[in-house]
């Protein structure tokens, strides 16, 4: 089998045309290759979610996907979240005000896993939000703000 | 910029939004792994399968062979060349253990580091350990601390005789008297499971050779940079000048990040032989076994109470599963000194006794861990007090009110020799059973249980010592005694204070939390004031963030030195406005005459100070640049009262939260939203640690739960929504700050084992062992056999 092989990816609105080993994760592509490093690696055996991406507009934990398996998708990452004028996405913006993060490690996940659950269920519950985060770890917060910040932006307190 | 919300007339009180969150939330933060610098190798390090082997040869040729790998480094070809981690002096060791950076002779867990290699690429450096090819002899094994102190039992050290790398015995009181003359004697056993910080980040480090003007610059994720740099040169055999540690943004620490690791000092190491840039960066399966664990406690306690529930007398006896080393700087004395010398918490014991060791294993070394010993000193109290409750018949919450420490009775010297001061433990208890409405929560677990459901109630109080000075120590009979810390106030000529402290945060918004005091202290505005944090090059000399001591030393330092930067603000502005020292005052980043005629902006004043100096006399342009460093003597006490109700499904053994009720007192808080963060995050480890945290290992010391699927952290799902109240007194720190980084773990592993117990003893269950596992519970409950 090859060790390398060449793909077609758009990440963040980008197109990128790159050889890349094999083996290369998705995750170890984003960071190492096209040097967004706001996607982090907190287990790389697809638990705490932070490495989580939009894939073609679905989650993808970016440790367990192969570059070359996202050969022809359209990826979005925490770094692509803000308008073409800088302006924050309001999950963005409801995390920062909610005071949603600490360390900030799961952040990245933790974004985009919210505004899937948005795009997905408008009006979510509170059980909504903590069933669809259940599956990204923040070791810092214990949630509470992190919950009330996406509820905030279901409620279109941020825009 | 984004400095509005909630802000009222003084910063000090207000949920200041922290600018320094802003990167993290864009996705711009630089954390270890994010730095890459040209012509970087990287390393990785080839573990022991064993957990106690005799090393009869290591052989790195074929690794060595592998293209790609630069050089493969063994713990024989180390050895002599650095010196290796003793552990550190302590007044109550057993025997002194020998960690080589790289195993020599011997291994002593499963995970210790035995080669490093460095290679163009990690997973290249990965492929190659898989090469080298080592010959273990193994050795019998010690798994238990209380099989580990028999004298039959084999030596994790030949050094440490009985395995004992701490052992203490403490009395004071008449302890015999007071349970000869008790009118009941209460006895409990328990036991908290082995636990991980399980930061999301892991431990990494970059070394660099002559990056900078300095020889050796290391990034490193990491709480304590001054005290990475001052180790690393003395066992690498450098002068601290040539050695500038940066701590990056951090991805958690909770005191995991607060001890010296062999694999770092390896990376500088080969960082100075190579002269090239080397990385590395733990994965998850070996922080799972090469960071520190936490906790691993048996513990047996007993109490004298009168008839009317006082207690008269505590008597522990605490056996610490400290692993194979002891935690270098902070010695295995950690949890077992802690334990053991902190079990009366915020209630008044008149007598106490302990007899407390810490008991070398074939495991990973157990380290400082948010709220070091204490979680398991409190839960197995509060617990034994609940027992006492019941026999006597008075209610659980009576009994804590009869025999917390009341203000009136304040300074209170206990029997562990402690000073409590300016604490409001009857206040925390009596805000959150009312918040709860307690006694409605007892009514409906009545109607619960009499509608089959299996309820229970817990309720917890806790002290926690913070912001220790030099007269209090943090790591009790070691030498190392932090308790003083610098901080460095500039104006610069741009009119903005540069705020300079060795006190990095790894989410704690410290430095948000200085820009508010020194704003207060200066009447200069948010949006002027920046701060440094990370950097040994330009902050002044610190002991770094742990032990909730960062606040109450930033602040404390900060109203030092401000207190002398303004004085040289209002000395130079009157001059400039012609105005007598009296006639002005500083407010919104300006000198102002009193009735606000004339002022002269912080801006145009550096730009004179520092480039018009000879148009001002000397004496009224000394620099505005003060250092000042600060040391509370004391520390403060911090308290709290929990109150939980669960409901435990018989059949399946679940525990579900359903009720979670805090009330704390933190002192005088500088931003409550990061308060409230620090509380309830404290309070889901301590769900944690309660309900689901546990590292297992079998009898031959393999770990068996090395994955996140293996190991639960709770989720979003673990935790309920959690209702905080506040109680607060300020302490006699400056500022009335208290620390708040760690009570809350303290209170939340007390009251929900607590409940627990309380629901499991309404159909005559009982539970020692802690994580309350569905398993635990279920033999708790009788349901399956082998007991509590």
């Amino acid at each position: 089998m090859a060790r390398e092989q060449r793909i077609k990816v758009t990440v963040n609105g980008r197109t990128y045309d790159k050889v890349v080993p094999v083996r290369l994760s998705l995750a170890d592509f984003i960071r190492e290759h096209l040097y967004l490093t706001g996607t982090h690696l907190g287990c790389e055996h697809g638990v705490c979610g932070a490495c989580t991406v939009s894939l073609n507009g679905r989650s993808a934990r970016s440790c367990l996907t192969l570059a070359v398996q996202a050969d022809g998708a359209e990826i979005v990452t925490i770094e692509g979240l803000r308008d073409r004028d800088g302006k924050r996405h309001p999950m963005q913006q409801a995390f920062h005000e909610k005071f949603a993060l600490q360390c900030g490690y799961c952040t990245p996940g933790m974004l985009i896993t919210a505004i899937e659950l948005l795009q997905e269920k408008p009006d979510p519950t509170e059980q909504d939000v903590r069933e669809a985060l259940s599956g990204n770890i923040c070791r810092c917060s214990g949630y509470q703000a992190i919950v009330e910040a996406v509820l905030a932006v279901a409620r279109k307190e941020f825009v | 910029m984004s400095d509005k919300r909630f802000v009222n007339e003084r910063a000090v009180g207000s949920s200041v939004l922290p600018d320094e969150a802003i990167p993290l939330v864009e996705g711009f933060g630089r954390f270890l792994n994010d730095i890459q610098l040209p012509g970087m190798y990287h390393v990785a390090f080839l573990r022991s399968q064993h957990a106690h082997a005799r090393l009869r040869s290591v052989d790195a040729s074929k690794a060595r062979e592998l293209p790609g790998v630069v050089k493969a480094l063994t713990g024989k070809e180390l050895f002599g060349r650095v010196e290796p981690f003793r552990s550190m002096p302590n007044r109550f060791s057993g025997g002194e253990s020998v960690q080589h950076w790289l195993a020599v002779d011997k291994v002593r867990f499963c995970g210790e580091a035995i080669c490093a290699v460095v290679a163009e690429d990690r997973a290249t450096a990965e492929d190659a350990c898989e090469l080298i090819e080592v010959d273990y002899e193994p050795l019998p094994v010690v798994s238990d601390p209380r099989d580990g102190e028999r004298d039959e039992a084999p030596l994790v050290h030949d050094s440490c005789p009985n395995n004992y790398l701490i052992k203490r015995e403490y009395e004071r009181g008449n302890v015999a008297e007071a349970f000869d003359k008790a009118n009941l004697v209460v006895k409990r056993k328990f036991r908290i499971g082995r636990k991980q910080a399980l930061c999301l980040e892991a431990r990494g480090c970059v070394a660099a050779y002559r990056e900078s003007t300095f020889v050796l610059t290391v990034w490193m994720s990491h709480q304590l940079p001054y005290v990475v740099r001052h180790y690393l040169a003395k066992h690498i055999g450098m002068h601290e000048n040539d050695v500038r540690v940066i701590v990056p943004h951090t991805g958690g620490g909770f005191g995991q990040k607060a001890s010296v690791y062999p694999e770092e000092f390896v990376c500088a190491y080969l960082a100075l032989e190579l002269r090239r840039p080397v990385k590395w960066v733990e994965d998850r399966l070996e922080n799972m076994v090469a960071s520190t664990h936490a906790r691993d406690q048996y513990i047996e306690l007993q109490a004298a109470v009168d008839k009317d529930g006082h207690l008269l007398a505590l008597s522990s006896d605490v056996w610490v599963d400290v692993g194979a080393y002891s935690t270098y700087l902070w010695s295995a004395g950690m949890e077992p000194l802690q334990t053991a010398g902190l079990m009366p918490g915020p209630y008044k014991v008149p007598a106490l006794r302990y007899r407390t060791r810490g008991v070398a294993t074939n495991k990973t070394p157990v380290g400082p861990y948010r709220a070091v010993g204490r979680p398991s000193a409190s839960a197995s109290l509060e617990l034994l007090l609940d027992e006492a409750a019941r026999r006597l018949k008075i209610d659980p919450v009576e009994l804590r009110l009869r025999n917390l420490i009341p203000n009136e009775a304040m300074p209170f010297r206990n029997a562990n020799n402690l000073v409590h001061d300016n604490v409001n433990y009857v206040p925390c208890l009596k805000l959150s059973t009312t918040k709860g409405e307690y006694a409605r929560l007892r009514e409906e677990q009545r109607q619960a249980l009499a509608d089959g459901k299996l309820r229970g109630i817990g309720v917890a109080c806790f002290a926690e010592l913070t912001g220790l000075g030099t007269t209090t120590a943090v790591g009790p009979g070691t030498l190392l005694q932090p308790g003083r810390d610098a901080v460095t106030l500039r104006l610069e000529t741009s009119g903005v204070l540069t705020v300079a402290a060795a006190l990095p945060s790894q989410g704690q918004r410290i430095m948000t939390a200085m820009r508010q005091v020194a704003a207060d202290e200066l009447g200069i505005n948010l949006e002027d004031i920046i701060c440094l944090t990370s950097d040994t090059a330009t902050a002044p000399y610190g002991f770094g963030t742990f032990a909730s001591r960062t606040a109450v030393f930033g602040s404390g330092a900060v109203i030092k030195a401000a207190k002398e930067l303004r004085q040289r603000i209002l000395a130079l502005g009157a001059f400039l406005l012609g105005v007598a020292l009296e006639e002005v005052t500083v407010a919104n980043s300006a000198v102002h005459t009193l009735d606000r005629s004339k002022s002269v902006s912080l801006r145009e004043m550096a730009e004179k100070s520092y480039f018009s100096a000879k148009d001002i006399p000397e004496e009224l342009n000394p620099g505005f640049e003060v250092t000042s460093f600060y040391d509370p003597k004391r520390g403060s006490f911090a308290a709290g009262a929990h109150l939980v109700v669960v409901d435990v499904d018989p059949q399946t053994g679940d525990v579900k939260i359903i009720r979670y009720v805090a009330a704390e007192d933190v002192g005088t808080i500088i931003n409550p939203a990061v308060v409230e963060g620090q509380i309830i995050g404290g309070i889901a480890q301590g769900i944690g640690e309660a309900l689901l945290e546990e590292i297992v290992y079998d009898d031959a010391g393999q770990p068996r739960t090395v994955t996140l699927a293996d190991y639960l952290v709770p989720s979003a799902l673990d935790i309920p929504r959690i209702e905080l109240h506040h109680a607060n007194t300020p302490s006699a720190a400056l500022g009335g700050f208290k620390g708040c980084g760690e009570g809350s773990i303290i209170g939340a592993l007390g009251a929900v084992t607590c409940a627990v117990a309380d629901a499991l003893s309404r159909r005559g269950g009982d539970i020692h062992e802690f994580p309350a596992t569905p398993e635990r519970v279920l033999r708790g409950l009788g349901v399956l056999p082998g007991g509590a």
